[in-house]
């Protein structure tokens, strides 16, 4: 047994709080201490470097570019902004998330408030781990940029130390913000009585807001071609520059630090971006100190043991046990913010991008224009409704990772007098239940906008829930092979769950192919055909997995 | 050691308030059993105790520092065991020792004394390596209880620390409380294991619908109540009985 010597608490802290979000020890445990799944990092790793190599090399053209056209008019430091931009609003944005997963989701502050700890070093502790991989990944990203970039401008000594400050103070104030935004948000969320429909609107409504940020964002840039981008972009370059300075100032700040680490403007604007960060940071700890805590132990409170314990209804009328599952099934997905907020979020986004075209937002990549969505043909809409069902189901993530959503859970489902069958037959049921209700949320508004008829609505929503119901089960069968089960954090159990990857990429198969048979029957003219190819498809599709459901789930219901 | 005044804690949305204007002593060098009916307020006063959830009103003294206005000085002279303890499932079992005997700052050959006998007594030593997930409920149980003890706290509080563990390890427990008061410490703990409390608390409190309703030793609790064989289970049964509303 190794004693470690001690350590300062806070680095251990830090350290402790690292290893668990990246799962270190476990990587560690697994692959050194009892060589096992030796592969798997192997494939991690080969799977990630083509992909980052190519992303870097891509940084590093993209940056020539940049700084040629930035030439041309003077501003040279267009690739540096651009670049410090980048890095600072996916910083709040990703900052957002990871603060609120880390503080609200995460349920280690039962351990670490009784500790003697400052409320600060908590959250200092915890921003750190989130603040770490920002460093990782902005690494990547800003390592080939800079590098082209001083090459390119003949940089020196201040250039690079300049950097390197900017490195470590860029990230520092997108996160302050996201983590005072999160702290605001949840208290206000805490405070209501409706806490799970509050957050559950809450989350909806800033994809909305996202979307139409990029939406905007993308028709004010124009095409997604990279060349056209860029003289656009040029064009209007030095508007930019002003525009972003006013928007997030301390991007401009470290641009020209680093552009002009050779004069006193760069040094200033240095200082600038240090005192920005520094005075950030120290918000950040008076707010841990006077409100932090207090916010976190009033959300701890109303959702121990409150809302989210899992218990069983009573309600008046008793039920069948199949169904009594089933709605558990949807009502445990739907309540718990963590699950429902990244597995709902498509039955918005995609109807809100079908309807985008008709505001006049036009989206060069939005494949719902070709589409032509109010001039289809009879059955055809059908069958795009009923291959919109089955993709949604897929999609939403909720079949797919019904058994690891269990969690330690598990055991209260499987010491039920069910067989494995009947479980997942009830599991199917509750998936579809959210999968109808959040489809039609979605579908109508588009219908009644469309001027679609209500029997091809009814037909393909017939047909897609058969079809979402046999993808279902073998999603859920899926699961079963190898349910992630050990999460403390509910928003892994959906979110970082390999199963839920597959599954969608499954979804998007089996949907592909659908639809090229229903593009092939539409080239033979034969419409009426594609309703019977879909009932056939779901039927044959639901005796299969019926079929796979009986040979091998009782098995690997065991076997867990 | 750990005095509580009118402290009251009523839950968002709650209609009546889980403990209410509860008074509470415990004296240094005792064990002090907290005993009442599922529901009575006994977890809830401890999370107040230990930091883990605001009092509404009233003040709660650890070891001569109060709570709300030294924290941290209260927090360092407690050592919590909670009804559930949740350790990081992806450590291993040391490296949350470790944890824990870096925020309290015992130092590393301490720490080692501590944990060889500690791990060793429980049976540990050889499972300490392993991640945390990979352990038995009775396994986290101990974990925790290691964890608490590591830095010898002036006192120890547990929530229900005997639902678990084997006899043998129940056992162990026992003596290892005694021990710990032996050393001049102070332990308060709640259960439902009368026999328990019977055995080895110096003093016990019964709390009912978050207040306090009796409190002393066991002979003070059977003068109280009049009737001098009555055992503990007859005393609970008959303070905690809410107007008959079931017959003897
Ligand atoms: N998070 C919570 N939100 C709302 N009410 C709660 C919460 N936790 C506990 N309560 C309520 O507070 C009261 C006291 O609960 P507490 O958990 O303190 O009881 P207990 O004495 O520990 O019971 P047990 O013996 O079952 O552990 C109960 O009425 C319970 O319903
Ligand atoms: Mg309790």
């Amino acid at each position: 047994m190794r004693v470690a010597t001690m350590r300062n608490r806070l680095w251990t802290l830090y350290l402790t709080l690292l290893k668990d979000h990246y799962g270190l020890s476990a990587a560690k445990y697994y692959y050194f201490k009892k060589r096992q799944r030796t592969w798997e990092p192997l494939v991690i790793v080969a799977g990630l470097a083509p992909a980052v190599v190519m992303g870097m090399v891509f940084v590093w053209n993209f940056t020539e570019k940049l700084f040629m056209a930035g030439l041309t008019f003077g501003q040279p430091h267009l690739a540096l902004l651009n670049g410090a931009l980048m890095v600072s609003l996916a910083g709040l944005f990703f900052g957002f998330f990871s603060v609120i997963t880390a503080f609200f989701f995460s349920s280690d502050l039962d351990m670490l408030v009784p500790l003697p700890l400052y409320s600060w070093e908590v959250l200092g502790a915890k921003l750190a781990v989130v603040l770490t991989g920002q460093y990782g990944i902005n690494l990547l990203i800003l390592t080939p940029l800079w590098a082209r970039y001083g090459l390119l401008a003949g940089a020196g000594a201040g250039y690079i130390l300049s950097a390197i400050v900017v490195f470590f103070a860029l990230p520092l104030l997108p996160l302050s913000i996201a983590s005072v935004l999160a702290v605001l948000l949840m208290r206000a969320v805490n405070l209501s009585r409706h806490k799970d429909k509050l957050t559950l609107v809450g989350g909806l409504l800033l994809v909305v807001v996202m979307v139409g940020f990029q939406v905007w964002l993308q028709s004010s840039l124009g095409s997604g071609d990279p060349e056209v981008v860029m003289e656009q972009l040029l064009s209007r370059a030095d508007g930019l520059i002003r525009a972003v300075g006013r928007v997030f100032p301390p991007s401009v700040w470290a641009a020209q630090a680093m552009a002009y680490s050779h004069t006193g403007v760069g040094w200033l604007n240095l200082l600038y971006l240090v005192a920005a960060s520094g005075a950030a940071l120290f918000v950040l700890y008076y707010l841990g100190e006077k409100v932090f805590l207090q916010g976190l132990l009033a959300g701890m409170e109303g959702t121990k043991g409150s809302g989210r314990a899992r218990k069983v209804s009573l309600s008046a009328q008793s039920r069948s046990p199949l169904l009594a599952v089933a709605s558990m099934e949807s009502k445990l997905f739907v309540r718990d913010p963590g699950f429902a907020l990244n597995g709902l979020i498509g039955y918005v986004l995609l109807p809100a991008m079908a309807l985008l075209p008709m505001f006049g937002q036009s989206l060069e990549n939005n494949p719902f224009e070709l589409l032509a969505l109010d001039q289809l043909p009879p059955f055809v809409l059908s069958g795009g409704l009923a291959l919109y069902f089955m993709f949604m189901t897929a999609m939403s993530m909720i079949p797919a990772t019904t058994f690891s959503r269990e969690g330690k859970y598990l055991w209260q489902i499987r010491s039920l007098p069910l067989s494995i069958e009947q479980i997942i037959a009830a599991k199917v049921v509750g998936s579809q239940v959210v999968n109808i209700i959040g489809c039609l949320v979605g579908a109508v508004p588009v219908a009644i906008l469309m001027g679609w008829s209500i029997w091809e609505v009814l037909l393909g929503s017939f047909l897609g829930t058969l079809l979402a119901s046999a993808l279902a089960g073998f999603l859920a069968l899926f699961d079963l092979r190898k349910p992630m089960l050990d999460w403390v954090n509910p928003v892994k159990a959906v979110k970082s769950n390999l199963n839920a990857v597959v599954g969608l990429l499954i979804g998007v198969i089996l949907g592909f192919a659908l639809g090229m048979l229903m593009f092939a029957t539409i080239g033979l003219e034969l419409l009426w055909l594609i309703p019977i190819e879909l009932l056939a498809a779901a039927l044959a599709l639901g005796l299969a997995v019926r079929f796979m459901v009986r040979k091998w789930a009782p098995g690997l219901w065991k076997r867990i | 050691m750990l005095k509580l005044e009118g402290v009251t804690k009523r839950y968002k949305g709650a209609s009546v308030n889980a403990v209410d204007n509860l008074d509470l002593e415990v004296r240094p060098g005792e064990i002090f059993g907290f005993l009442g009916p599922n529901g009575a307020g006994k977890t809830t006063t401890i999370r107040m105790v230990v930091g883990l959830l605001a009092a509404d009103r009233g003040r709660i003294v650890v070891n001569g520092h109060d709570l709300a206005s030294d924290p941290i000085a209260a927090k360092r002279s407690i050592g919590f065991v909670p009804d559930n303890p949740n350790l990081y499932p992806k450590l291993t079992g040391l490296e949350y020792l470790n944890l824990i005997g870096d925020v309290y700052g015992v130092d590393g050959p301490t720490r080692k004394r501590r944990l060889d006998h500690y791990l060793g007594m429980f049976e540990l030593t050889s499972a300490v390596g392993d991640l945390v997930q990979s352990f038995s409920r009775g396994m986290k149980q101990k974990l925790a209880l290691t964890g608490a003890l590591l830095h010898e706290p002036p006192l120890f509080i547990l929530d229900e620390p005997m639902v678990g563990l084997d006899p043998r390890s129940a056992h162990l427990f026992k003596s290892i409380m005694r021990e710990h008061v032996h050393q001049g410490n102070t332990v308060f703990f709640s259960t439902h294991v009368l026999e328990v409390a019977e055995q080895l608390c110096d003093r016990v409190g019964i709390i009912n619908k978050g207040q306090l309703i009796a409190c002393g030793t066991m002979d003070e609790l059977r003068r109280a109540s009049g009737r001098a064989g009555s055992n503990l289970e007859k005393l609970f049964l008959e303070l905690t009985d809410a107007g008959g509303d079931h017959e003897e």
